[in-house]
């Protein structure tokens, strides 16, 4: 039969990523020669074992570092504050011992939310954080500690994705403000939680896929798809309910949002194109015969995303810059020797 | 089986259903793998093309042309061809509603049209395929009021009840086959899938939630839906004792539970996402266990594995190749 790679461009960002991570080992190395400026939890710290190989290790505690951020987010948004210090701290044996802190910013309970949208806050704030005290346990005494995070990096964001003045005309975006931000808010996350699982699955070592690790990747891979479902859907819905773009202006916040996502991710690619884009924009549907774009696949064949670490890091950091190792909600980097960008 | 620790993490992920999937399956091979997801697809495509157009997948019409779904032409050889029943299009009254149901069907097509691509000589014929009465007798069988008159094709509300049906079956499909795919590539495809039709379920749930908030007509629904698909999903691991798994079920409507979030006190959540309440990682099934829930039981005699399996939506079986399904 004829294999499937033939038609999806995802096995190329696999090939990608293994190219990507080795080029990764070889950056920590140099850095730990020159010593590390600014040395922080994200300085990676660990020469003596150039690994040119991704262990499953890394892959889980890389998803960690992101579920720590996504728990975070929701936490604070469903009830005003953010995971209890025993869901933070370091295994033992973690190369990474410090734990960080978040910086709070205007983080605080999303106020004026009905009933069910309240239910829907706790719902994603729970399983989230059930994700990172899965991970932590499955990683036992080598759990990286929760790194730095900076929550008050929405308002950059928005600004650089022009969301300010395209969602409200005045103030600034703020993510707990009100709960159509909040969808733009977590709008950034989820389609980015689900790529990066997909991205990361097929990484996983014929013996991490005994141990049960794929199945779990797989697993979460489908709740955070649930999760953006829920968000596009409701951004979607809302939307059709206001009658038009003017009217749910959070709609086009939200494309701001994936348009920022794409340009962002370049710096993967050499030749940046929108045949690699790995974004869907949300449409607003305006009659019983027009399709809605709750998915974000591609539309040839409809196949969910994947995107590499380093397309992750480059979202989550908020640079397309290659060399980057921190920035945007992590300002210290991620807990990883990923947390470098290499393409 | 909930023993933490990373040794038992395939037991601990989906609350034991991993190993003794293990034990109901027999070999499968990636091509095996991939024709049992077209049949699903098939299901699952002409369900939305009659829904959303009121035509099957494999014969265009004005509405399906102009939506630009996939026209399928049926190139699949192995196993016998069978013909689809039933089914129509909704009378959609609201635009949300419409519009999902477009972009579902599109979407459905596509994997129908990757499949067979990808498979080449090796796909399955489209089997038969009962989109009409099935409803009725799954409905029946799921408690659900006025079941024996239940259609998915009646209205809005009804046809997101119909979509209800497949949408979290296809998660826990793909989610099932992933760790069975030797070819990365084939992983890689398997796992975009995957996010699709959680995109789907996601979409599903979180319209039936926003129409019915309280649970009481078409949310309630979800419930009774979950508990029979639970239930059948338990037949086909084969002799586990029923108490045993009711009480941890490998499926949950749409109904509030209570958590606790950070170090506070226990609140309130909706369950848009279908998944295991402690660590929340959506469940998979195996082959056995899907079957019987398409084909309403039809997979298991007591302990026993039937094959083929056939009923309900699959009132042939599924086209396999000749080792079958099981």
């Amino acid at each position: 039969m004829t294999n499937l790679s033939t038609f999806i461009n995802s096995a190329t960002s696999r090939r990608r990523f293994l190219a990507g991570a080795g080029a990764s080992a070889g950056a920590v190395a140099a850095l730990g020669i020159t010593g590390c400026a600014g040395g922080t939890t994200s300085a990676p710290s660990n020469p003596t074992t150039p690994s040119t190989a991704v262990t499953d290790t890394d892959i889980l505690n890389f998803a960690l570092n992101l579920e720590y951020l996504e728990a975070s987010f929701y936490l604070y948004a469903a009830t005003g504050a953010g995971l209890q210090s025993s869901d933070t701290t370091a295994g033992s044996a973690a190369t990474y011992q410090t734990v960080g802190t978040v910086t709070v910013g205007d983080a605080a309970a999303v106020p004026g939310l009905t009933a069910a949208q309240q239910q829907i806050l706790n719902e994603i704030a729970f399983e989230e954080q059930a994700h990172v005290r899965f991970l932590r346990t499955a990683l036992g005494t080598a759990a990286i500690p929760m790194p730095d995070i900076d929550l008050s990096f929405f308002g950059p964001l928005a600004v650089a994705a022009t969301i300010t003045t395209a969602a409200t005309g005045s103030g600034s975006f703020n993510p707990f403000s009100s709960f159509d931000y909040f969808l733009v808010g977590a709008f950034i996350f989820e389609d980015v939680g689900v790529t990066a699982y997909s991205g990361a699955a097929p990484l996983i070592s014929a013996a991490g896929v005994t141990a049960g690790y794929l199945t779990a990747a797989a697993g979460i891979l489908a709740v955070e798809a649930y999760h953006a479902g829920y968000i596009r859907t409701s951004l979607t819905g809302r939307a059709i309910a206001a009658g038009s773009a003017a009217a749910y202006p959070y709609l086009g916040a939200a494309n701001l949002v994936a348009d920022l996502r794409a340009t962002l991710t370049v710096g993967d690619s050499a030749a940046p194109s929108t045949s690699g884009s790995v974004e869907t924009s949300l449409t607003l549907p305006t009659s019983l015969t027009t399709p809605s774009a709750i998915v974000a696949a591609s539309a040839s064949d409809a196949v969910g995303f994947s995107r590499t670490v380093n397309q992750v890091l480059h979202v989550v950091y908020g640079s397309p810059t290659v060399g980057i190792g921190k920035g945007g909600f992590f300002p210290n980097g991620v807990n990883s020797p990923l947390a470098i960008t290499t393409a | 089986m909930l023993t933490l620790g990373v040794s038992s993490l395939a037991g601990l992920v989906i609350g034991g259903s991993a190993t003794r999937a293990n034990a109901a399956t027999v070999a499968y091979s990636d091509t095996d793998i991939l024709n049992f997801a077209l049949n699903l697809e098939y299901l699952e495509a002409n369900f939305y093309y009659l829904a959303a157009f009121g035509t099957t997948i494999d014969k265009a019409n004005t509405a399906s042309t102009a939506a630009g779904a996939p026209l399928i032409t049926l190139a699949g050889t192995v196993g016998t061809a069978g013909t689809v029943s039933g089914g129509s299009k909704v009378p959609f009254t609201t635009i949300p509603v419409a519009s999902y149901a477009i972009e579902t069907a599109v979407e459905e097509g596509k994997h129908v049209q990757l499949l067979l691509t990808a498979l080449g000589s090796s796909a399955v014929a489209q089997p038969a395929i009962n989109l009409g009465t099935a409803f009725q007798t799954l409905a029946t069988a799921a408690k659900i009021p006025g079941g024996s008159g239940f259609s998915p094709y009646a209205s809005d509300a009804t046809f997101l009840v119909g979509a209800y049906v497949f949408e979290d079956v296809g998660v826990t499909a793909y989610h099932g086959a992933a760790s069975l795919l030797t070819v990365p590539a084939n992983l890689v495809t398997a796992a975009g899938i995957l996010a699709v039709e959680a995109y789907h379920a996601g979409l599903i749930r979180t319209t039936i939630n926003y129409l019915d908030p309280t649970g009481a007509t078409i949310a309630g629904y979800t419930n009774l839906i979950s508990t029979l698909r639970a239930s059948l999903s338990a037949a086909g691991l084969l002799g586990v004792a029923p108490g045993s798994y009711d009480a941890n079920p490998d499926d949950f409507g749409l109904a509030t539970v209570s958590v606790s979030l950070g170090g506070g006190t226990n609140a309130t959540a909706a369950r848009i996402t279908d998944a295991d309440a402690t660590n929340v990682i959506a469940f998979a099934r195996n082959t056995t266990q899907v079957l019987n829930i398409v084909t309403g039981g039809g997979a298991v005699s007591g302990t026993a594995q039937v094959s083929p399996a056939v009923g309900v939506f699959f009132p042939a079986g599924m086209n396999a190749g000749p080792n079958g399904f099981k």
